[in-house]
């Protein structure tokens, strides 16, 4: 289960809107010159006024703990968090948001490194991005939105990233356009693959990164995965004090482990955060999240919207 | 035993996980809490079991002994700062661990201390400091009631009643 973390109280110092209906708020603390530190790839979580919470990727230079900055796209579609955040903040705000956390850490090494970005996905990445430039480590960044006239944080892109280690493709531009099966088809020896964006997107990258070795595929999404239609059967989850869990078909696993009485923190309940993440002992879980690895899919587990069949033992 | 205490700091913190906030004066309301505080307005964590945590102390000591290496506790070494330990109240020469039961005067409230506060690994993760449950064994502060309200501000002098 993820630890707890600090909800600082932090005040909007920016707000700055930027193409593809997103908007740029920049967070400061109002009392400490030093917010804590993070990673590229790391989030925060905003909570709304009405008790949700929101994950958003910070977007910032690590370097500068000064400050943070998210990107919020306007989700119309969505439920209503981006919404408040466009509406009703401004300049003064107060928000409450948590210490980060890094659910897409990159990882140490020396070979090639892809990043990959699909619209409003960009943030991580460009946090990443930033740092291996930084670094002089081998790199590209591949950004792809529908046309330049959308694409947010392009301005910052091209003034931070070197213009050979970035590659932007645009819908409407066919001289830009990537074939992503050919530029994943060979993977080269020792590279990492990262990747965020939308649900089509995200699904089209783990397509064409299926043959790549393991643990070289990294990727966070900050939708819910594009999910099947099959009908959900009931399964029943056994906690390690040996306490007997039935959870029905019309009943997520974090609603059941609940009412048994366990105490497990949640956040998005969307299968995007990994707040509600617990690892597996026994059995066969049916995974319906959008942020576990490969190779986590093995032990670890996302109960708000993932299942399983027949009896699933939890490290809970 | 005669002591005279003061009062260092107040911290409150609106819900749990919060950062704690501190403040210049605070208003007391026997029975509840802190105006503000998470247990006042029903938004912290809570052990299932019958409890008294309208107000909780802890004594500087413990943090400067924390600080200076004590207790020695192999990998554990802290700095907790008065906003960081989550207790409302940091004092200077109470001794908390002998007051269980008794009352006491902090400012123009009186105070009845309940039991010894139980540190938990809640604390240990929100702040990420290894070690810190162990190093805060038996030196976590006094959970107490507020038999007495009224407003309290740094400073104010903490004094027995029940000697």
């Amino acid at each position: 289960m993820a630890s707890p973390r600090i909800i600082m109280k932090l005040k909007v110092v920016v707000t700055r809107k930027e193409p593809g209906d997103v908007l740029v708020v920049e967070l400061q603390h109002p009392r400490k010159p030093s917010l804590p530190p993070f990673e590229p790839g790391s989030h925060v979580d905003v909570h709304l006024p009405d008790g949700r919470v929101r994950q958003y990727s910070l977007c910032g230079d690590p370097a500068d703990l000064s400050r943070y900055t998210i990107a919020v796209k306007r989700e119309p579609e969505g439920r209503g968090g981006s919404a408040w955040l466009h509406d009703d903040i401004g300049v003064g705000t107060e928000l409450p948001v948590s210490a980060p956390r890094n659910h897409f850490p990159l990882k140490q090494g020396n070979g090639p490194v892809l990043l990959l970005a699909g619209g409003i996905g960009i943030t991580p990445l460009l946090a990443m991005a930033g740092v291996l430039n930084g670094q002089g480590k081998p790199f590209e960044l591949h950004y792809f939105t529908r046309s330049r006239a959308v694409a947010p944080l392009l301005a910052e892109i091209e003034q931070v990233i070197d213009r050979n280690k970035l590659r932007l493709h645009f819908d409407d531009e066919p001289e830009t356009r990537q074939d992503i099966e050919a530029l994943l088809s060979t993977p080269p020896s020792d590279a990492q693959v990262y990747y965020c964006g939308p649900p089509g997107f995200m699904a089209a990258i783990a397509r064409a990164t299926e043959h790549w070795p393991e643990g070289s595929v990294h990727f966070e999404a900050f939708q819910p995965a594009i999910l099947d239609d099959a009908p959900q059967e009931p399964f029943t989850i056994i906690l390690r004090n040996g306490t007997e869990i039935p959870v029905p078909a019309d009943t997520s696993a974090l609603s059941a482990i609940r009412a048994a009485g366990v105490l497990l923190m949640a956040s998005c309940e969307n299968g995007v955060c990994g707040t509600c993440e617990c690892g597996i002992l026994e059995g066969q879980p049916i995974h319906r999240d959008a942020v576990l690895s490969k190779d986590a899919r093995g032990h670890r587990f996302i109960p708000c919207v993932s299942r399983a069949t027949g009896v699933l033992r939890l490290d809970l | 035993m005669t002591w005279h205490g003061r009062l260092l700091h107040i911290h409150i913190a609106p819900a749990a996980s919060y950062e704690m906030e501190e403040l210049a004066e605070a208003q007391l309301i026997a029975g509840r809490g802190i105006v503000g505080d998470r247990y006042y307005l029903g938004t912290g964590t809570y052990s299932p079991k019958p409890d008294v945590r309208e107000v909780t102390l802890i004594e500087v000591e413990a943090l400067e002994a924390i600080v200076n290496g004590e207790p020695k506790i192999p990998g554990f070494r802290a700095e907790l700062a008065p906003e960081d330990h989550r207790r409302n109240l940091t004092t200077r020469g109470v001794p908390l661990g002998h007051l269980v039961g008794k009352r006491f005067r902090v400012g123009e409230t009186i105070l009845r201390a309940a039991r010894m506060n139980f540190p938990c690994k809640y604390i240990e993760e929100l702040l990420g400091i290894p070690g810190l449950y162990e190093g805060l064994l038996n030196r976590s502060g006094l959970n107490c009631a507020i038999e007495v309200g009224g407003i309290i501000r740094p400073g104010d002098p903490i004094l027995p009643m029940d000697e």
